[in-house]
């Protein structure tokens, strides 16, 4: 870190990964030698030893998160359970992140991958503010991302995300993932429960809805999504993204919310077993 | 995945005072999806006797069939039930059998013999018995029902506190695992009377 000098490091593009060209040396862009970038481990067979590496760490992408645009703003929901195969190891994970006050990033895939890269994407975005004097755009926020993720193609990063957000073009929803995909649209759901959470949601959803209407839609898409799948499970949050930002709407946890949806109905007693009256002497 | 963890599973039976406990969870998945939420897993041989299959369904569904037809077999020849040592020897033998293809389950067998003495034991899926004192577990969450039994177990349990104890032991262990719970199933078998309830559990 510089002391004498001004600290310039904060400016410095993080972590993208070196886009050297093989053939003659020479680097892509002319700063890309100055990038700070990841270490990479050296062994002879890197592509093996990145395969063992993505088999160890089990990402699978278990877990089921949604978002859509409707005439009141976006609205991202989630469940929160961790596995790692079989076992759970937490039922009370934060998928969503607040990038920063109007924008919210959706984790599916690698915990460590999606929490490191939303708050790198989190750092950037407020750069971009100071720097420009105004807010990023959603595409833009998404667009830095993406193309970060695509320079760690084939790495074994695991990433499966939605950014959405309110900005001067109104709501926006762009769906991001690890393997460089970039896509813009009105309804995503990410993860292993997402075609059960599409199911319910492309019947109920309506452009024109109130946001309690459109919470409870996401909400009942998340349940259905955990009930069906075994990687998806521990507490529904839903939020809101407005004009004025994020907005938590609700976090309940999906045990109870079965017996709310489906209460226990009493079974008539058909037998039932009574003391024998005493008989008299 | 492991061919023991296609449809998930989780079984457990625990020794009381002069009775036992046998319980299963209820779900039916084939890998990560959940087709049915009222699975049975526990299967009566004859009054005193029950025996739970975890593993591959199928298995356990042929496994107990047959099972069911040479107790039949054998109430037939000896006019009588059988007792549980001999049961427990009869699916091990029946399990060593197909050694080199076998059924991929994991029994657990659980009865009152002489005396209406409590027994239970488990197997692996070629049959290697193992007897126990106080409670066996298998299936996908083998380890958390471990640990949860050995907290709470205590040696001679009345029934109602026996279904208080593996009702909380298996509903623990299952929410730690995805690919079983969505409900739990009790059994308490004492002399005289066969109680079997259905437990609230999550369904996620």
């Amino acid at each position: 870190m510089a002391m004498m000098k001004l600290d310039m490091s904060a400016l410095e593009t993080n972590f993208a990964a070196p886009a050297i060209d093989d053939c003659d040396g020479t680097y892509f862009s002319a700063d890309a030698a100055d990038v700070p970038s990841m270490v990479f481990p050296t062994c002879a067979d890197f592509d093996g030893f990145q395969a063992a590496t993505k088999d160890m760490v089990k990402n699978k992408k278990g877990t089921t998160t949604l978002a859509f645009i409707f005439d009141k703003g976006v609205i991202v929901a989630a469940d929160s359970r961790a596995s790692m195969g079989g076992y759970i190891s937490s039922q009370t994970v934060r998928k969503i992140i607040e990038i920063n006050p109007y924008m919210l990033g959706t984790m599916a895939g690698g915990a460590a991958d999606c929490q490191f890269w939303h708050r790198n994407l989190g750092n950037k975005c407020r750069l971009h503010e100071l720097s420009n004097k105004r807010r990023i755009s959603i595409a833009g926020a998404s667009k830095l991302l993406a193309n970060i993720l695509y320079s760690y193609r084939g790495m074994g990063l695991s990433i499966g995300t939605m950014i959405a957000g309110w900005d001067e073009k109104g709501p926006g929803l762009y769906y991001v993932d690890s393997e460089g995909a970039r896509l813009v649209g009105n309804r995503f759901s990410v993860g292993s429960g997402s075609l059960y959470a599409y199911g319910i949601l492309d019947e109920g959803y309506r452009f024109n809805m109130s946001i309690e209407e459109a919470g409870e839609l996401a909400r009942q898409a998340i349940y259905g999504a955990t009930f069906r799948d075994a990687a998806s499970g521990g507490c529904v949050s839903v939020y809101h993204v407005g004009p004025d930002g994020w907005k938590k709407l609700s976090g309940d946890d999906v045990g109870e919310l079965h017996y709310h949806y489906y209460p226990v109905q009493k079974t008539p007693v058909e037998q039932e077993m009574t003391d024998a009256p005493s008989t008299s002497a | 995945m492991s061919i023991f963890e296609y449809n998930g599973s989780a079984v457990v039976a625990m020794v009381g005072k002069n009775c036992f406990a046998i319980a299963s969870d209820r779900r039916l998945g084939v890998q990560l999806q959940t087709i049915a939420t009222d699975f049975q897993r526990v299967f009566k041989v004859h009054d005193k006797l029950y025996v739970g299959l975890s593993g591959l369904a199928t298995d356990a569904q042929t496994l107990y069939q047959r099972l069911v037809f040479r107790h039949k077999l054998y109430q037939l020849r000896e006019e009588r039930d059988m007792k549980p040592e001999t049961f427990a020897s009869l699916v091990s033998a029946l399990l060593y059998e197909k050694r080199f293809g076998p059924y991929f389950c994991q029994p657990i067998i659980a009865g009152l013999g002489d005396n209406n003495e409590p027994f239970i034991c488990t197997m692996d899926c070629i049959g290697a018995k193992e007897l126990a004192k106080d409670f066996v577990v298998s299936g996908t969450a083998s380890e958390s029902l471990y640990g949860a039994c050995e907290s709470m177990y205590k040696p001679n349990m009345e029934p109602e506190e026996l279904f208080e104890t593996v009702s909380q032991a298996l509903m623990a262990s299952v929410d730690r695992d995805c690919l079983s719970g969505w409900g739990g199933y009790v059994l308490i078998v004492t002399p005289t009377e066969v109680q079997e309830r259905v437990v609230k559990g999550r369904m996620d």
